[in-house]
């Protein structure tokens, strides 16, 4: 029960991660859109390796007695690799984001990115 | 083949991009001129010798599997290099080269080199970790890597137009990437493998039985994450935008070797790892993007908005040759990738002439440009036979391909799709002859009497992609031999398959 309902939780982020996106009209709130969606994936990632009164998953004698105690119990460490390798990425993009809102309004003095376009003739 | 080659060709150039500011900095400081680039182009040839060993073992027929940190798959991270891999890679390479050697002549009057040559390698690092690794997180991992350099290297003249586009670029770009990383989570959570043959056997278990609606989900989610990187109609916006404000040594890295990218999924996507089915999705979006391309590059008065238009049109050709080689027609996969080998030389080569206009003439507006051909017959000359080959005229390469693409229409039974492929290359004829005129024929501005010829080296990286198009165009059996083993490898999956798990 309590697993699905991070499932729930994952997927309503998205959803409201792509709602943002499109409905907002200002960049900086755009990009706490796609910030909440990417979350929202980091958490369902995460939640993938949730065990019940999980051990973790070193095979030693002090963690685990016995090779299928370990097996039941042990928790799946490749989500919590993948998921921070995924954060740090996010990271980069943010900033980098970021960086170019500030460009964005030096240049055109708004965030709204219907008034934002020179390239259009 | 060297030992290492797989993992080589990958890390060279990402210890060399973060090198880049000290080497920068001893350029500076014992005022050594070129030293940047120099590097830069060593390393990009460096790799591309890599990558010519790796292709003698592939082509005669193994699949080249390296285990990083000798873990076997399907548990360790593993790089696997098949015909179809080293098509990508010599041509991610070989391309990269020649884009390094021009931009060292059309960066030169920039600041901030070392930043340019540092995320240029990354850009490369990025594509060639794509096509080279065998494991699905570390495709999006490289991913990134490519993407995020490409946005900041948009950005890279920080003016009102290179940061909107940018921004445009990041924005659609980052929902994509999330889609595909939705999809491999999902794809993780169902199967519970990241090796993408293991998912590719884990995943055909379910043939004839009724597939779980999730792997439907990331199925769609993934196609719709490589359709926004491939820039396919529906999600082009970002594409026109990025390729005209970019410095034009990006969009010609852009076009050429970073299209290499997207269109390597495509290639891959109906058959590993999910072997779905999926043709007439590729065919629906690749017909769709030839025809409306064109169509928006022939109102353009923009000479690098024009291109941009023409590359998401070519791109619908390759997807359109790919789609059509899932429902039955043998040269469908030859023609797509083919294609791809074409348009990679020709555009990259007709983005370096529009760049070497905009170096020498400072303007890319068809209505302030005219009557260049006397200053600058070289480039006139390499674009020349760019326009020519992008439209499809016998004896240059695009003819061949686009001619397998047209046999691939009416072997599918398709008549019509290569009717309209005939007409969107008559199209493209046309806005390249208006191009042509405006910018190279015709009167003369005052203000253009005393353009020069471009630079040397950016002379030099243009001859090379002419003559190849016209090379590959004369011989295309040359091309073939590249083409050949990539397309029977592509559809090849049990090969892929048991040569990458035979050692468990």
């Amino acid at each position: 029960m309590i697993l699905s309902l991070n499932y729930v939780v994952a997927m309503l982020l998205i959803s409201a991660g792509i709602y943002c996106l499109l409905a907002k009209k200002n960049l900086v709130k755009m990009l706490i859109g796609i910030v909440v969606m990417i979350d929202g994936v980091h958490l369902f990632l995460i939640s993938l390796g949730y065990r019940a009164e999980g051990i973790v998953p070193i095979f030693n004698s002090e963690v685990a007695p016995s090779l299928p105690y370990f097996v039941s119990r042990a928790v799946d460490p490749l989500p919590q690799a993948l998921v921070l390798t995924s954060i740090v990425i996010n990271i980069c993009t943010t900033a980098l984001a970021l960086s170019l809102c500030i460009y964005a309004y030096k240049h055109y003095g708004t965030l709204d990115p219907s008034k934002i376009k020179e390239l259009k003739e | 083949m060297i030992e290492h080659a797989p993992i080589l060709a990958v890390v060279l150039p990402l210890f060399m991009a973060f090198l880049m500011p000290l080497i920068g900095i001893l350029a500076e400081r014992y005022k050594i001129k070129y030293l940047r680039e120099i590097i830069a182009i060593g390393v990009m040839a460096i790799v591309f010798l890599i990558t010519v060993t790796m292709a003698l073992d592939v082509w005669a027929g193994e699949v080249v599997v390296y285990k990083l940190g000798g873990w076997s798959p399907p548990w360790g991270i593993v790089l696997t290099v098949d015909a179809l891999s080293i098509q990508m890679a010599l041509m991610i390479s070989g391309l990269g080269t020649l884009v390094m050697i021009y931009s060292a002549a059309y960066m030169s009057r920039d600041n901030g080199l070392s930043q340019f040559y540092t995320l240029s390698l990354l850009v490369m690092t990025g594509m060639l970790g794509i096509v080279l690794t065998g494991d699905f997180f570390n495709f999006f991992v490289f991913l990134e890597i490519m993407s995020f350099s490409s946005y900041a290297l948009v950005a890279f003249r920080r003016d009102a137009k290179a940061i909107e586009a940018s921004v445009k670029y990041l924005f659609l770009n980052s929902l994509g990437a999330s889609f595909i990383l939705l999809s491999i989570v999902m794809l993780y959570g169902s199967v519970g493998t990241l090796n993408i043959a293991d998912l590719a056997v884990k995943l055909a278990s379910y043939q004839g039985a009724v597939v779980p609606s999730i792997l439907v989900v990331a199925l769609a989610l993934f196609v719709t994450g490589i359709m926004i990187k491939v820039a396919m109609v529906p999600f082009h916006a970002w594409l026109a935008d990025a390729f005209t404000a970019a410095p034009t040594a990006i969009s010609a890295l852009l076009a050429g070797p970073a299209a290499v990218v997207g269109i390597y999924w495509v290639a891959r996507l109906p058959y590993l790892p999910f072997g779905t089915p999926i043709g007439i999705i590729l065919i629906a979006f690749g017909f769709a993007s030839m025809f409306f391309g064109v169509l928006m590059a022939l109102m353009q008065r923009d000479f690098k908005r024009m291109l941009a238009y023409h590359v998401i049109s070519q791109k619908g050709y390759m997807v359109l040759g790919i789609g059509l080689g899932t429902i039955g027609a043998a040269f469908g996969t030859q023609g797509g990738l083919f294609h791809l080998f074409n348009h990679s030389t020709y555009k990259a080569l007709l983005f370096m002439g529009a760049g070497a206009v905009l170096y020498q003439a400072k303007t890319q507006k068809f209505d302030e440009l005219g009557g260049l051909a006397k200053n600058m017959p070289l480039t006139a000359l390499t674009f020349l036979i760019g326009a020519l080959a992008i439209s499809g005229i016998p004896p240059f390469n695009g003819f061949v391909s686009k001619y397998l693409i047209y046999l691939a229409g009416l072997q599918a039974g398709l008549p019509w799709i290569t009717a309209v492929a005939v007409l969107v290359s008559a199209l493209t004829l046309a806005s390249f002859i208006k191009a042509f005129s405006s910018v190279f024929l015709g009167q003369r501005p005052t203000r253009l009497q005393a353009t020069p010829e471009a630079p040397k080296l950016m002379l030099f990286a243009m001859a090379v992609m002419a003559a190849l198009c016209v090379i590959v165009g004369l011989l295309p059996m040359l091309g073939f031999d590249i083409i050949g083993p990539a397309a029977s490898a592509t559809q090849n999956t049990a090969g892929y398959i048991s040569q990458v798990l035979g050692g468990v």
